[in-house]
């Protein structure tokens, strides 16, 4: 009777090992396992690569800090702290842009269809080829460009503005229309999903339109602006079209140092300014989720979208 | 008395009442709606204002001078003589509509998987990450890690592997919207009633997630079909349509009129079918 009930124990314990090994069971975390691989674990190595060394075109895998060393002596953290002011700025440009069109689009635009325009055309340029959308800035700013035509034309300037092309200038602008939805959607979600009631009652509460704003709209907002922040600044760390198309070899941000690094076949530099990327996005989104810890967290935002 | 009033945790009045007066006199200007509609009009010229002066310049003789005059199809020509084009445009048609395939998969079969979970936050967030890594800074790890690393050759697999990781966790999120919604209890049901498990999700989950399983794919395909940064470093020797114009327009050289009426040629085809399928999309989710 005891083997009987050891057996019946024995079998269920191999059927429940059956069950999670069913292939239904496995599948997600087979993928998870592959996901690491792909994801994590490249970004892992670039940190350890970078303490690694080139000798004569062949890598030494042997412990060094050389690559660092020559990567603060070179003047090359010159580009981690010019990239980081460029992204900065254009993620606060794009704030100021965004939120009040944001809040309009969500709250203050009655029309149905031309909201469904406005956020269709928001949608369609996460869709569009990089390359050709940035090079096209070129025949518009370009010494003998679409502006400094217009301008010549007019009598207004006797000389082409140079500074329009091939400088920070241009890499800003080019960076202006990439940038714009990525910080757009998320505040616009989050403003649509707040209840038209909390505002009425603030309204009925004697407030104002500007208090509203500052008291009721804006903390309940915060969750998307915060994403709208990251997602935009984000890629901006990286921004590698932009400073190549129309920084015309002035601009130097991180994105063409790592490119350039690769093709010079400086990997342990590459990983190198590669990390730099990482930690400082690293840094901003720890600080980011720390002074947001009770407002932002996964859980919240899942069961926004469960709603 | 002010600071005894700080102290006490008290508003004092007059600043209180200061500011509501300068907020009352914020609220009056009723120019913040048009500010704000100004803003963001001006944001999307920068987008479509490029994209305009695209088309109209890649019917002039020199793109990238100020004026598109003369008019020509020589460009137009050109590119119909050139035929380097075709293999990197087939390499991308083929190309996305497999991520786009294992995308719909990856993302039904994960996205039902967190619904279930008790604690979905580890998962979720280990499946969103390449949103927040930059393309560049991705492509470059998996070069060095796949290439340098390991050592293997790189090549269409590995453009694949690039794509998928830009394009699952948006795939996911669409997915994830609908199936939050999903009611389990339905299955419980199903059970009851005597569905094998096979059966109890394609007659009944799978048509009600089918918009976001649907959606999850035509993302995955637009986003991998445009997919350049990450893509660009571990191509091999391979080709895709970004990758073929990326390399044109970099390049400075006589080639850019072609890449002008090519890309004119793919917004044509491309911009009807999207703004179609947004349209359909709203006006459907609008009736739900």
């Amino acid at each position: 009777m005891i083997a009987a009930s050891a057996r019946t124990r024995s079998h269920t314990r191999l059927a429940a090992i059956a069950a999670r090994l069913s292939p239904a069971r496995l599948s997600v975390p087979t993928f998870l396992a592959a996901w690491v691989f792909f994801v994590i674990l490249p970004l892992l190595v670039i940190v350890v690569f970078s303490f690694f060394q080139v000798r004569s075109y062949r890598l030494v895998y042997e412990l060094s800090f050389d690559t660092w060393q020559s990567l603060i002596e070179s003047g090359r953290w010159m580009i981690a702290l010019r990239t980081l002011r460029v992204a900065v700025t254009m993620t606060v440009i794009e704030l100021l842009l965004a939120f009040p069109f944001a809040l309009w689009l969500a709250k203050g635009c009655r029309s149905k269809s031309a909201k469904a325009v406005i956020i269709t055309l928001l949608t369609i340029p996460f869709f569009l080829d990089a390359a050709s959308r940035i090079i096209i800035w070129r025949a518009i700013l370009g010494t003998n460009g679409m502006i400094n035509t217009a301008l010549m034309a007019s009598g207004l300037v006797d000389q082409p503005v140079s500074w329009l092309l091939y400088s920070e200038f241009a890499v800003h602008f080019g960076m202006l229309g990439t940038s714009f939805p990525t910080m757009v959607f998320p505040i616009f979600i989050i403003i649509s999903l707040i209840d038209d009631s909390y505002l009425a009652a603030s309204d009925d509460l004697g407030a104002s339109p500007v208090q509203t704003l500052i008291y009721v709209t804006l903390p309940m907002a915060l969750p998307g602006i915060l994403a709208g922040i990251i997602f935009t600044f984000v890629p901006l760390m990286a921004a590698y079209i932009e400073p190549q198309l129309l920084g015309g070899g002035f601009v130097d941000l991180l994105g063409n140092s790592v490119d350039s690094a690769l093709q010079q076949l400086r990997y342990p530099m590459a990983a190198a300014l590669s990390t730099v990327v990482v930690a400082l996005l690293g840094l901003c989104l720890t600080a980011f989720t720390l002074l947001t810890r009770n407002r932002l967290d996964l859980s919240t935002i899942f069961s926004t979208l469960r709603q | 008395m002010s600071t005894a009033a700080r102290q006490a945790g008290l508003v004092e009045e007059s600043a209180l009442a200061a500011s509501t007066r300068f907020m009352r006199r914020a609220s009056c200007w009723t120019f913040w709606p048009a500010l704000a509609k100004a803003l963001g009009i001006l944001a999307m010229a920068a987008i479509y204002v490029p994209l305009v002066w695209l088309a109209v310049m890649s019917f002039a003789a020199s793109p990238l001078s100020g004026i598109p005059y003369p008019l020509t199809m020589a460009n137009y020509a050109q590119l119909i003589g050139d035929e380097r084009w075709v293999p990197p445009l087939r390499t991308s048609i083929w190309m996305s509509a497999i991520v786009a395939l294992v995308c719909m998969v990856i993302a039904t079969m994960v996205g039902r998987a967190i619904t279930r979970m008790r604690r979905p936050g580890p998962v979720l967030l280990l499946t969103l990450l390449p949103l927040f890594v930059p393309g560049l800074t991705m492509g470059a790890a998996l070069f060095i890690f796949l290439r340098i690393m390991m050592g293997l050759t790189l090549g269409l697999w590995s453009i694949f592997v690039a794509q998928l990781i830009w394009a699952l966790p948006f795939s996911l999120l669409l997915v994830l919207v609908v199936a939050s919604r999903f009611d389990l209890r339905l299955l419980e049901a199903a059970e009851d009633l005597g569905a094998s498990p096979w059966r109890r999700f394609w007659e009944i989950e799978m048509p009600l997630l089918r918009p976001g399983i649907l959606g999850a794919g035509i993302f995955g395909y637009l986003l991998s079909f445009n997919e350049l940064l990450r893509s660009l470093f571990v191509r091999g020797v391979e080709t895709t349509m970004p990758i073929y114009n990326w390399a044109m327009a970099a390049s400075q050289q006589s080639q850019v009129p072609i890449i002008f009426s090519l890309s004119a040629i793919i917004l044509f085809v491309t911009l009807p079918i999207m703004g179609a399928l947004f349209w359909f999309l709203f006006v459907k989710l609008d009736r739900d």
